[in-house]
């Protein structure tokens, strides 16, 4: 090996090493994120020209996003109309929960990804759009991967983030993911049908969740009684409005 | 893990500036963590050494990881810590619930390559 600059050619060499290129040193400065926020931006156009407000439902697995959903397009009428991107690891599971309310859905699975990106989103949405009834959406909800880490990094392109802690998940989410909870639009606390069996002060949570992020909207209520799910019912059709009239 | 994600694309970004730069081989690359980007350094650095490996632009890199700290404000008294680590509690009044501000980076400083 050359002793003066580590070529491979033998050390006895007599050649002119200026003829290496020399290490150059650049200054990017540039998220790791750029292609993503880029992707997102587009995407969030691409909903906007189809007419339709997009939200990313966030949680842990098991805080009833799916439940949500299945109640949302029982009960939302209005003539609004509704599509779902589902995002998992694995299974057309909640894809198919979804498709037998009658309402567009695709699913996306990650083959191990911990969270959905805005590139995966775009793939969904174009898929979507060839299932009946996918081409005409005011309403897209995308449920991404359960998770309360990983998916608050990416933006996908949605209008509003809804992140979803149930009761039997315990009221100290958002001290300890803070993240989730900083980036979002709406702080839904679900399950409350479970109050009595669990120690969760409603009040103490809110709180915390508002000292973080003072914008956050946040409500309480119960999918499966129905308890407390009109507030939730009526945010979304005045956003569906809004929409409208933009 | 979505820090694998992440190095994916630091690593696209990389391809381009060799590129751009006429360069074959990175030598060094520098990014900038902050403490509340959702990232943790390690599981960066261990993306960072399993992905490389397969890259012939990045392999044998050194990547250096400069962690930025971020802010915390007390919810009682409205002191502010910046610190590299959240602090348990406020040093003035002892409240746990603190407010983490800024921190959020996640950048692709500086490459060296030739």
């Amino acid at each position: 090996m050359c002793d003066t600059c580590g070529c491979p050619s033998p050390s006895d060499h007599d050649h002119d090493h200026h003829s290496h290129t020399s290490p150059k040193t650049v200054d990017v400065h540039t998220s790791l994120l750029a292609a993503n926020d880029a992707l997102a931006k587009l995407n969030r156009e691409h909903f906007e020209t189809m007419g339709a407000v997009a939200i990313n439902l966030i949680s842990s697995p098991g805080s009833g996003k799916t439940t949500l959903l299945e109640h949302t397009i029982e009960q939302l009428g209005g003539g609004i109309r509704i599509g779902v991107i589902e995002g998992d690891i694995e299974t057309e599971r909640d894809a198919d929960r979804i498709r037998a309310k009658g309402v567009p859905v695709i699913q996306l699975t990650t083959g191990g990804a911990c969270h959905l990106d805005a590139a995966m989103t775009h793939k969904g949405l174009h898929l979507l759009e060839k299932e009946p009834g996918g081409d005409a959406i005011d309403l897209l909800f995308i449920e991404n991967v359960g998770n309360l880490v990983c998916p608050a990094t990416f933006d996908l392109g949605e209008h509003k983030r809804v992140v979803l802690v149930s009761v039997p998940e315990g009221p100290d989410k958002p001290a300890k993911y803070p993240k989730a909870f900083t980036s979002s639009d709406v702080f839904l606390i679900t399950k409350t049908d479970l109050l009595p069996y669990f120690d969760f002060p409603v009040p103490e949570a809110r709180a915390e969740a508002l000292h973080l992020n003072p914008k956050l909207t946040v409500m309480d209520f119960s999918s499966k009684t129905g308890a407390g799910f009109e507030a939730w019912l009526q945010y979304l059709r005045d956003l569906v409005k809004q929409a409208k009239e933009r | 893990m979505h820090e694998i994600s992440l190095v994916q694309a630091m690593l696209q970004q990389l391809s381009d500036l060799a590129v751009q730069n006429k360069a074959t081989k990175v030598i060094k690359i520098t990014m900038k963590i902050g403490l509340q980007s959702g990232v943790v350094a390690d599981s960066f650095r261990f993306g960072f050494d399993v992905l490389s490996g397969n890259d012939d632009l990045v392999k044998g890199a050194e990547l250096v990881i400069i962690e930025t700290p971020a802010a915390f404000r007390c919810t009682q008294c409205d002191h502010t810590v910046t610190a590299l680590a959240r602090p348990d509690c406020c040093p003035k009044c002892q409240e746990t619930f603190l407010i983490p501000e800024g921190g959020d980076e996640l950048i692709l400083q500086q490459v060296e390559m030739e």
